[in-house]
């Protein structure tokens, strides 16, 4: 099992919400439904880590840290995100993280 | 996959995920303007008294970019798109990174230097409206008044003459309150810039003016020709009589005082809500003697921004995994991987980030 943390991007959420609607139709099982986004947690896992090669920096100011089961969770101010190419400025941000370095398969 | 799931239910997922992602905009289409079409198709669906723009997709660093979105005629089985409206109304916004019309041209060339519009609004009538984002970040929105249409129920088309800019309005801020507005002839779009601007979401409003008896009738009907606006938008009702001839009756202002007052409404309401909170703490420290100044006192303590924090529409997230944190005093470096952000709207990814951050 891999993390399901992304499941809360424009990408997971529009997956479940299409799930929902077909649940709701009844065209699919609920149990069909977790398998997919089971299948999601893998899929979205391996295409980051193998699909994905660029390099952001950035830079802020730190609102507030939280570090709970392994997880940090950040609150940035004002902070520029800087690729290659261009630039991002947001008024805050929220940056979730979970453990990257070990093979654990936590939840969330 | 065979859990006994048909194919078809799963191109019909795969479409349905498809579409939800082009409507959020987060996403690059396939195709340009079939994104426009599904997220102009999305937005009119909102409220019909309400006008609204398109949202900015442009990137934040291609200030050049003139940003125009084509909108489909009514005639076209598409549904009329966000701005709208009704019958005879159309408003055309050309979505492509270089078209533009020739009237577009000329408005542009016509606007001070250092200014780029990165949205163009082109009523039926040929008015075109501008919003621009100036160098300093402020955005106006540019009116270039054509010919007057007469005050009748039939919309009379302008035609598009060579647009002059004759007055740029006041510019709109995000979070300040905007106090003026434009008025026009019922066919045509009214600005009214609405108290808080989120995002790159542009207000409009329509205020109604015109010259018939029945005001309430006139808004509904104004209301009707065009779309959504931000919902935190005030009625504002001011005459620019300046560029517009009179019609043959004085213009009836749009009232929004007296009966036609709702933030008095709301007012009360909250005042009321207040009191209630009141007489509750005054009960539970009526109970406690000597102690009725010292909690409130206390309840100053609290440093509460969290609610304001969390209540955020559009929380830029960040969704990753960490490599390495490091802090030294207040000082905070970030190693992170594989990450997939959502930024002001849109979506981006990465396979490491480095920040620093002091606390």
């Amino acid at each position: 099992m891999a993390y399901q943390l992304y499941r809360n991007t424009t990408l997971g959420n529009s997956l479940q919400e299409s799930l929902d609607e077909l649940i709701q139709t009844q065209q699919i099982t609920p149990q069909l439904a977790l398998q997919v986004l089971l299948e999601f947690d893998k899929a979205i896992n391996t295409a980051l880590a193998n699909r994905v090669r660029n390099r952001v920096n950035f830079r802020g100011s730190l609102n507030t840290y939280r570090f709970c089961d392994n997880v940090w969770t950040f609150v940035l101010n004002d902070v520029d995100f800087r690729e290659v190419t261009d630039l991002v400025r947001v008024d805050k941000v929220k940056i979730v993280a979970c453990d990257g370095k070990s093979e654990s398969t936590q939840v969330k | 996959m065979d859990e006994g799931g048909d194919e078809q239910v799963l191109l019909e997922l795969k479409t349905l995920w498809e579409n939800k992602l082009l409507q959020s905009k987060a996403v690059e289409g396939f195709h340009t303007e079939e994104q426009a079409l599904l997220a102009a198709q999305q937005q009119q669906q909102q409220q019909v008294q309400q006008v609204q723009q398109v949202q900015q997709l442009s990137h934040p660093t291609h200030p050049t970019q003139a940003q125009q979105v084509l909108l489909p005629p009514q005639q076209q089985q598409q549904a009329p798109q966000q701005q709208v409206i009704v019958q005879d109304s159309k408003i055309l916004q050309h979505m492509s990174a270089t078209g533009m019309s020739a009237a577009a041209t000329a408005a542009t060339l016509a606007l001070p230097t250092g200014v780029t519009p990165y949205q163009q609004l082109i009523t039926s009538q040929g008015q075109i409206l501008q919003v621009v984002r100036a160098a300093n970040g402020a955005q106006y929105i540019i009116q270039q008044p054509q010919q007057q249409i007469l005050l009748q129920q039939q919309m009379q088309p302008g035609g598009v003459q060579a647009p002059v800019i004759q007055q740029v309005l006041a510019p709109l801020q995000g979070g300040l309150p905007q106090q003026t507005g434009v008025i026009i002839q019922p066919q045509q779009i009214v600005l009214a810039p609405g108290n808080k601007v989120q995002g790159n979401a542009q207000v409009m409003q329509a205020a109604a003016m015109a010259s018939q008896p029945g005001q309430a009738a006139t808004a509904a009907q104004v209301q009707q020709a065009q779309g959504a606006a931000a919902p935190q938008a005030s009625v504002q009702a001011q005459a620019q009589q300046q560029a517009q001839p009179q019609a043959q009756q004085p213009p009836i202002m749009l009232q929004v005082d007296g009966a036609g007052d709702s933030s008095s409404e709301e007012d009360e309401d909250e005042e009321e809500e207040y009191d209630e909170d009141e007489e509750e703490e005054k009960d539970k420290d009526g109970g406690e003697d000597g102690q009725v100044e010292e909690e409130p006192l206390n309840s100053e303590d609290d440093v509460s921004d969290e609610e304001d924090q969390e209540l955020f529409d559009t929380e830029n997230v960040v969704v990753c995994q960490y490599d390495k944190i490091h802090r030294s005093k207040n000082k905070w470096k970030f190693h992170l991987k594989d990450g997939i952000m959502n930024l002001n709207g849109r979506d981006y990814v990465f396979s490491k980030a480095i920040g620093d951050a002091e606390w």
